[in-house]
């Protein structure tokens, strides 16, 4: 994928998708949203409906139940209730809800995971090198 | 086993296959705080851990844990880690996992299909039938072969 090009679409949809909330930064989609490409972001993430690529995010990340996800995420805190394919990784923690449905490798430093998601991957606890950020 | 089970589906766990303890009630297994195991351990039912294991732990139920458990663990049914349970597993099979807030946690999951391994290990041999030996009486009256 052309990562220019593919910035350019992610930058549009923030400047129509950002809100403000408590003063941080917030970019929020909705369930018929499609993110394709790269984002990184200074804020929190709402992902709904579609998004493929990659995120990283200085806030937090939230994938609605609803939300296809095929991406790399980097957040904070990182909230799973759709379906996610690909790697994640919470600085802080990870919370997978019931209805999450996650396949990749996960790096975090706490986790929960409630009855019912479902996970397949390698799931590493604990020590955060730079790896994570880099890139 | 059903002859009837399309051919498509997996085969799934079943709940009674954990029944095997006193008066048909499901089994249960707990390690204690002060309890430590290092080997392998494979129960036919449900397994609490609170004590620390090192090594495989396998249940045709669920497993809980809220000790210390270091290497491979299946649970056919849920798995449950503590908020104050580590696991830090080379392999995890499990049906269902819940993992609590404050549990450490780290190994390769995989999800769905717990019992797709290798034969249980603690499977009892099946025990040699003596072969049916023929033993022909000879019966004047019913010559016509039917055996009682």
């Amino acid at each position: 994928m052309d990562v220019q090009e593919a910035v350019a679409e992610g930058t549009a949809s923030v400047d129509n998708g950002e809100v403000k909330r408590d003063g941080k930064k917030q970019f929020s989609m909705g369930p018929g949203d499609i993110l394709e490409g790269r984002l990184i972001y200074d804020g929190s993430v709402h992902a709904d409906g579609r998004l493929e690529g990659e995120v990283r995010v200085t806030g937090n990340i939230d994938v609605a139940s609803g939300a296809t996800v095929k991406a790399l995420l980097e957040g904070s805190n990182v909230t799973l209730k759709g379906a996610v394919e690909g790697p994640v990784t919470a600085r802080d923690k990870l919370t997978l809800g019931r209805n999450a449905r996650v396949s990749g490798d996960i790096q975090v430093r706490r986790l929960q995971i409630d009855d019912g998601a479902t996970l397949n991957g390698n799931v590493r606890m604990g020590d955060f090198e730079h790896q994570a950020s880099g890139q | 086993m059903s002859t009837r089970r399309p051919a498509s589906r997996l085969a799934t766990p079943t709940p009674a296959a954990a029944e095997n303890g006193h008066n048909g009630e499901r089994n249960s297994v707990v390690l204690g705080p002060n309890d430590r195991l290092v080997g392998q351990l494979f129960i036919e039912g449900d397994l609490r851990v609170s004590g620390s294991v090192d090594g495989e732990l396998e249940a045709t139920g669920d497993i809980e844990i809220t000790g210390r458990v270091n290497g491979a663990v299946t649970a056919y049914n849920r798995l449950v880690v503590g908020s104050a349970g580590s696991l830090i597993g080379s392999d995890v099979h499990v049906g269902r996992l819940t993992v609590e807030d404050g549990a450490t946690f780290s190994g390769k999951v995989t999800m769905g299909k717990p019992t797709a391994k290798e034969p249980m290990p603690v499977e009892p041999e099946p025990v040699p039938e003596p072969v049916p030996v023929a033993v022909v009486i000879t019966q004047p009256e019913k010559a016509k072969g039917k055996r009682r």
